[in-house]
């Protein structure tokens, strides 16, 4: 035996053996997508208008204070277009103390002045900016979200890069529509003093005000399932909000009904004391994403723990306590896509993949070997050794096993033997020219590897087009696919020329080769 | 063993013949597409909602369809999985809500309703009296409910799951305490607080319309983009006459698949594109074996006329041809029968897709390079 050859068979011994050590035991090893384990597979959309518009409410507030403070008269001031502040007959002769304010509190809008009226725009890269920390805290808040639910494995994505979409990938997730809920509670958490209600419709509580509403209030409607329903005329600013809290737990109220205890920041602590002392007998509502949850008379001074009482459920104030604890998400989350594949589907799907695999890898090997006989063999060995690689890369790339993926795995078989056909017929072609069987093979081998080059590749650019295309599942197809053409330029180019010159080498004078 | 022996066929005499074939189907399938029923777009694309579910007894596909229509959901497309009229599923009614922000929630709506109607009344009240379902209830659940006196009600609890995610749905606790070889108190306890289902829900999927409103650009976009990547590998390995045909080739693979896809009642998802996709790179790897020798032979036989190099061309690699489309054919057949529901869309275009592939290797790529030849006369014809 030729040094060379013993090296080559060392190396393919080698592949082989830390493939199988990778992956082995497949059931371990492989790692399975949401289609073939069960789980739950959700896109979602982060408003990130949501963020401007929040924003821009603040310089609203900001603005009115500071006029107020400057003494400068207006007529009003309104929301334009998304991030846009329309202030209206402003008091001209204070036009530059107006100027003075802008300057110093409002860098990051442009202003225009034509007359009495101001537009204030937000500057798009501070308005980019806000986009993408509201995405990026939306992010944060649903890791600790589906951390705080246990879940194991739970993978969180952006989708692209400047994308505002998250994928959410939840294994063995059994009770989806209750996930699905805590995921997208946005959960801001308000305490709001309490001017008048609860009233059947909004004009009832606007009477009083000729029914216009004044700038530092706002009405907001009673959650229909915790209170009776109808509408609040409540203060706009809230002493404390949800980022305040430090803690919230499920808990129950003196009636031992289900209630959500909370503690609060000691700073935050500080400034509900004083909040509470300025309102003893006053209502108090506590309002979540904008529903009052309950109204209380403040009764006593509260520093930085209460309960929240509102006809909650057991599980509801489980889950309302999960939502605080990991945060407010900045902006609304919308929901573009959701899968939940149960798991007796999932086994279903693998019994049935890997049924067609095995009928579609006996049907290969028998027809080789029945159509090129010995040789055949030579391509049966390459197909398994690819097989195997496959495995060993997908454990080693840590990649995902879908059902696609198996039908990559299938399509595989029968491409990859390809390159042993384009092969072996040319070994014919050169036995038929009336070269001896050594010289046959040798050429037969280096003609056909610029073929099977040229052909491999192409199949391979389309599959990469094809992961950059795809999501999930037909991702795991172009990557089984990719692995697999791959390794059976290994296998049947170089694994089958070890095969056929160790077969060759000790029969030294071969007259026919079984082709 | 040998297919063909030394074959020479005149594969370039039906050249026109087979353009106008290529042509008919194509135009058949542009016609159907445009003007005919159109693409039956599934949700991935349209959005939409879709249930699998199992039913404990067989349930005739015609109960399913007039329970819906009571309830008006008569639109719904309902496919029965397997010949048990066990397992079906069912894609509701497509919406055209104005409001594109809320269409996702008006799925789920009427993805509960369609639920909520197949479930026999008997399931219901068992839910009101307080049983719990022992076809949808999770680990954690059950195993609260063994008797507690129960050490390994744990693993029990694990069993029972494990045997419902075989079974898909559990038929009769006899069954059950049987195959599991359950301890008697454990089944009493199931019978005094669970009830058997007669319905399980196997898979959900809801998608909303921006989903399938970029799939469709991205769909295009990498078809295209692959389509090109493979013009420039194969203008630079051979030239751009051959990268034209191939090119071409592809393109006609791609209409005739998708047109007779469009034929079929199936619809269109994602896995069908990928199995588009995967027919553009395994079309191509036919053509350029029969390509190459082409561009060999060109040496070889200098002075042979064209269309004889090409006719030698094809026959040489004949045997190859049918063989390797032989064994892809073979595993995409197996997948097609043995594969299961989810993937035999996939498998069905991938079936098309190859007989294309190969027809359109043989008859079609060498044609259009012949033509181009012909017409644009190149300098130094073919060769490089």
């Amino acid at each position: 035996m030729k040094k060379n050859l013993r090296w080559k068979i060392i190396l393919v011994v080698v592949v082989i053996g830390l493939c199988l050590y990778l992956s082995y035991p497949p059931g371990e090893k492989i790692h399975l997508g949401l289609d073939l384990k069960g789980g739950m597979h959700l896109v979602l959309q982060v408003l990130t208008d949501d963020a401007i518009n929040i924003e821009t409410d603040q310089a609203i507030l900001r603005l009115q204070e500071q006029l107020k403070k400057e003494e400068i008269n207006f007529e009003n001031i309104t929301k334009g277009r998304l991030g846009e502040i329309i202030l209206t007959s402003f008091d001209q002769e204070k036009e530059g103390q107006l100027r003075k304010i802008i300057d110093e509190y409002f860098r990051d809008w442009d202003s225009s002045f034509s007359g009495n009226k101001v537009t204030l725009k937000i500057k798009p890269g501070v308005a980019t900016y806000l986009r993408e920390q509201s995405v990026r805290q939306a992010l944060e808040t649903l890791r600790n979200r589906i951390d705080e639910l246990g879940l194991t494995e739970p993978t969180i994505q952006r989708q692209g890069i400047a994308g505002d979409r998250i994928i959410v990938e939840l294994p063995g997730v059994d009770n989806p529509e209750r996930v699905k809920e805590i995921i997208k509670t946005t959960a801001l958490l308000e305490w709001r003093l309490v001017i008048a209600g609860p009233a059947p419709d909004k004009e009832t509580l606007l009477q009083k005000y000729g029914g216009e509403l004044p700038p530092d209030l706002e009405i907001l409607p009673g959650d229909p399932k915790r209170t009776q329903g109808g509408y609040y005329l409540v203060q706009r600013v809230s002493p404390v909000v949800g980022k305040d809290l430090r803690n919230a737990r499920r808990s129950i109220d003196e009636w031992n009904n289900p209630a959500v205890a909370f503690t609060l920041s000691p700073d935050a602590g500080k400034r509900f004391y004083k909040f509470t002392s300025d309102h003893i007998g006053e209502p108090l509502a506590v309002v979540l994403d904008g529903k009052v949850q309950q109204v209380a008379t403040i009764e006593d001074r509260i520093r930085d723990s209460g309960i929240i009482r509102g006809r909650f459920t057991q599980e509801e104030a489980e889950d309302i306590a999960l939502v605080l604890r990991a945060g407010p998400l900045p902006a609304t989350i919308k929901y573009l896509e959701e899968r939940t594949i149960g798991p007796s589907l999932g086994a279903d799907s693998i019994r049935k993949g890997l049924r067609a695999t095995i009928i579609a890898l006996l049907l290969v090997m028998g027809f080789m070997i029945f159509y090129y006989r010995v040789s055949g063999i030579n391509a049966v060995v390459a197909l398994i050794l690819n097989i195997i690689i496959l495995m060993g890369a997908l454990s080693y790339f840590k990649a995902t096993l879908t059902l696609p993926g198996i039908a990559g795995i299938i399509l595989t078989i029968g491409m990859a033997v390809d390159a042993n056909v384009l092969i072996f017929e040319r070994i014919r072609e050169e036995l038929a020219t009336g070269k001896n069987v050594l010289s046959a093979v040798s050429s037969g081998f280096s003609r056909a590897f610029r073929t099977i080059l040229d052909a491999n590749i192409t199949t391979i650019i389309a599959a990469i087009f094809l992961f950059q295309f795809g999501t999930g599942a037909v991702k795991g197809f172009a990557v089984t696919l990719i692995i697999g053409i791959t390794a059976s330029m290994f296998t049947a180019v170089f694994v089958s020329r070890i095969i056929f010159d160790v077969y060759l080498g000790k029969k030294k004078k071969i007259k026919k080769l079984s082709i | 063993m040998q297919i063909f022996k030394n074959p020479n066929f005149d594969f370039m005499k039906f050249k026109f013949f087979a353009f106008g074939l290529s042509a008919i189907i194509i135009l058949v399938g542009l016609l159907n597409m445009t003007i005919g029923k159109g693409i039956n777009y599934g949700i991935d694309f349209a959005g939409g909602t879709l249930i699998r579910v199992i039913f404990k007894n067989p349930v005739p596909i015609d109960t399913i369809r007039s329970l819906l229509n009571s309830q008006g959901l008569g639109k719904s497309r309902i496919q029965e999985v397997g010949a048990t009229q066990q397992e079906y599923i069912i894609r509701t009614l497509q919406l055209t809500g104005e409001d594109i922000q809320d269409e996702l929630e008006a799925h789920e709506i009427i993805g509960n309703k369609v639920v909520d109607t197949l479930r026999p009344s008997e399931d219901k009240t068992n839910l009101e009296a307080g049983l719990l379902d022992l076809n949808s209830i999770d680990v954690q659940d059950l195993t609260e409910l063994l008797p507690p006196e129960l050490e390994n009600r744990e693993n029990i609890a694990q069993q029972i799951i494990d045997y419902r995610r075989v079974k898909g749905i559990i038929k009769s606790f006899e069954d059950l305490s049987t195959s599991l070889n359950l301890p008697p108190e454990a089944l009493t306890a199931l019978k005094e607080k669970t009830f058997l289902g007669n319905l399980a829900i196997l898979s959900r999927e809801t998608v909303g319309p921006q989903v399938g409103h970029d799939l469709r650009r991205k769909a295009t976009q990498a078809t295209i983009w692959a389509l090109i990547g493979m013009l420039i590998y194969i203008g630079l390995r051979f030239k751009f006459a051959y990268g034209i045909s191939a090119i071409l080739t592809l393109a006609h693979d791609v209409l005739v698949t998708v047109g007779i896809f469009s034929l079929t009642n199936r619809e269109l998802n994602l896995p069908v594109i990928a199995a588009i996709l995967t027919i553009v790179g395994y079309s191509l790897n036919d053509t350029i074996v029969i390509f190459d020798r082409i561009r060999d032979n060109l040496r070889i036989l200098r002075k042979d006329p064209l269309v004889k190099i090409i006719n030698t061309s094809i026959n040489q690699t004949l045997s190859r041809t049918i063989i390797t489309s032989g064994t892809t054919l073979l595993t995409v057949i197996a997948l097609f029968l043995f594969g299961g529901e989810v993937i035999n869309d996939f498998a069905f275009t991938m079936i098309i897709g190859v007989l294309a592939g190969t027809y359109s290797s043989i008859y079609q790529s060498c044609a259009y390079l012949y033509f181009w030849n012909t017409i644009f006369k190149p300098k130094k014809g073919l060769r490089k």
